[in-house]
């Protein structure tokens, strides 16, 4: 059985495709990534699946339950860290446990040696009697994860884990979502924007632009699929597009400010091809990069911007808010 | 039987918590406490000196305490819903949601918080009153019941307060449907005059107002003694609660959206 199956999942607002026509399965055990700018629409692709926002077509199974149907049995075993601050910051580390154990209705003995567990596990423990309200970004995170551990959900939802925090919290932080893959066997589905996270983290990925899944694959898979390594140029004098098509596949051309980019097999090798080609039309080059390749490539061949590119003032807004309060 | 269960343990589970945060802090019924003892004090005791309102057996401050008390309650219930968009921008009422909990639940549980949070409210305002020694009954049974009722006050204007959200939406509109309606509801229900001294097309706004039953039930039972009308009023007020949370619960998604 899948953990999840996602069947052409669509969500317009009122003007606006927020996912459109989406399909997609993950196996049990797997860590998968929703990755893509702000605004790519998985933030509402997650809130779909956990049940909390309605879909206006199509269907999701976890673990083979109709969401549609029984989204309280979905949410019994679902776990969903969102992308902002979730602890209470008026009850203290202990009661944000005990409360959501008691909304999954965990026996009473099972639940107090879990939360005891989970505390220590997420080394909290000793502080679970302080107001959250005065803990570091990264402990509330570390409580958000402890919390997936007491209800050890078969499917976890992680929105944009690392935002904000640190790169040593954010390190810890990717070390105990691996680590609840082993132990627990959880299934996890995280969006983010962070290549280099997903890189780190995912088993599957797939990248997202404007509602639409436009690429998946492994990280591996499609790194190689872009071909390999990125070669960017400026030069002065000319359109140099049609002479640089002969020598790979051009990703952006600027021919104003005569920046280019091109992917090639072997940019080692191509380099001193490009350079005697440019020369030969008395094109000069002014400054040349070799880059291999990333997943933030990859995003940039199948959706034609870069991530940074993406998103709107809102989600720009929300996401410097989520900053504040963690920093 | 067991779903049954589950859901009252939810329902506690959630007010069990929304009352423990008092704990940590205190103040705010303290502060809540400064308006209803300005209508006691300032507007009661002048309004009794000029002896305007027709009140019968009772002085005009015997009449208005159980109005005041009735008003500070609902004037904090009635932006409850404020409380929800909050944690709606924290990301906490997400988080509430993907928990098995029924909305329905949910919505009762907060209601029934804001129900119990009102108690403390109530206790500044009957203290007061006793304190400037207002004739009112307060044995063991009628304080057990003016409890209930006030908790069924807090639970009706809260559960009004959330179903407002899924179409206000942000803190500042809340903040200004909710002083748009707390006036009117005050004005034109019997709090600190009688329903007989107004002109006939108020007197029929005020027999739809919700307020004007609380006001009444709590009369009978601090005042007046006469408990005829006590099961019509507790029957608006629980159907009104009714009708308030199933709203507040059938829309609770959108508050999301």
């Amino acid at each position: 059985m899948k953990a999840i199956e996602v069947q052409n999942l669509s969500k317009t607002y009122s003007d606006l495709k927020a996912v459109d026509e989406i399909s997609f399965s993950v196996d049990e055990g797997e860590i998968f990534g929703l990755l893509g700018p702000n605004g790519a629409g998985k933030t509402t692709m997650i809130r779909m699946m956990l049940t909390l926002i309605k879909p206006t077509s199509g269907s999701i199974k976890v673990f083979g339950i109709d969401s549609a149907k029984f989204p309280e049995s979905v949410r019994q075993i679902s776990g969903y860290i969102p992308q902002e601050v979730s602890v209470d910051g008026d009850l203290t580390g202990y009661e944000n446990l005990l409360m959501y154990a008691r909304l999954y209705h965990i026996s009473k003995e099972e639940r107090n040696r879990r939360i005891r567990e989970a505390l220590k596990y997420m080394e909290l423990a000793g502080r679970e009697n302080n107001l959250t309200r005065i803990y570091s970004g990264g402990m509330m995170r570390r409580l958000e994860i402890a919390q997936a551990l007491v209800n050890k959900p078969k499917v976890l939802f992680l929105d944009e884990p690392s935002i904000g925090l640190d790169p040593s919290a954010k390190s810890t932080v990717w070390k105990y979502i691996t680590d609840l893959r082993e132990e627990f066997g959880t299934t996890i589905i995280m969006t983010t924007h962070d290549m280099q996270e997903a890189d780190t983290l995912c088993d599957e990925i797939a990248i997202m632009n404007r509602g639409k899944i436009v690429v998946s694959g492994s990280p591996e898979e499609l790194k190689a699929k872009v071909g390999g390594d990125i070669i960017s140029l400026e030069t002065r004098s000319g359109d140099c597009s049609t002479l640089l098509q002969g020598q790979g596949k051009i990703l952006s051309a600027k021919q104003d400010l005569g920046l280019y980019e091109l992917v090639v097999a072997e940019g080692e090798k191509a380099l001193p091809m490009i350079f005697n080609r440019l020369r030969e039309r008395g094109i000069q080059v002014e400054s040349v990069s070799l880059k291999k390749s990333t997943l933030d490539d990859v995003f940039l061949a199948y959706a034609g911007v870069r991530m940074e590119e993406g998103g709107t003032w809102q989600e720009a807004r929300r996401l410097r808010r989520t900053y504040k309060r963690l920093g | 039987m067991m779903l049954g269960s589950r859901y009252l343990s939810t329902v506690f589970t959630l007010a069990e918590f929304e009352l423990g945060k008092l704990k940590h802090d205190f103040s705010e019924i303290a502060i809540r406490g400064v308006q209803p003892a300005l209508w006691l004090l300032v507007f009661g005791e002048t309004f009794a000196n000029l002896r305007p309102v027709p009140t019968g057996a009772f002085s005009y401050i015997q009449f208005l305490t159980p109005g005041v008390l009735v008003q500070s309650v609902m004037f904090v219930a009635i932006f409850y819903g404020i409380m929800l968009v909050w944690e709606r921008d924290l990301g906490l009422l997400n988080k509430l949601l993907s928990t098995p909990a029924p909305r329905s639940a949910i919505v009762l549980g907060k209601a029934f918080s804001a129900g119990i949070r009102s108690i403390f409210q109530a206790i500044v305002v009957l203290a007061l009153a006793l304190f400037i020694h207002v004739p009112l009954h307060v044995g063991a049974l009628e304080v057990l019941a003016v409890v209930a009722v006030i908790v069924l006050a807090g639970m009706c204007f809260s559960s009004l307060s959330m179903s407002l959200v899924p179409v206000f939406r942000t803190r500042e509109r809340m903040m200004g449907i909710g002083q748009a309606i707390t006036m009117p509801l005050f004005f034109t229900s019997n709090a600190i005059y009688p329903i007989s001294i107004m002109p006939p097309w108020l007197r029929v706004i005020a027999t739809f107002n919700p307020l004007s039953y609380v006001v009444d039930a709590m009369r009978a039972l601090l005042v007046t003694g006469d408990f005829q009308t006590l099961p019509l009023d507790i029957g608006v007020m629980l159907s009104a609660t009714a009708i308030f949370a199933s709203i507040a619960a059938l829309f609770f998604r959108r508050i999301l959206d």
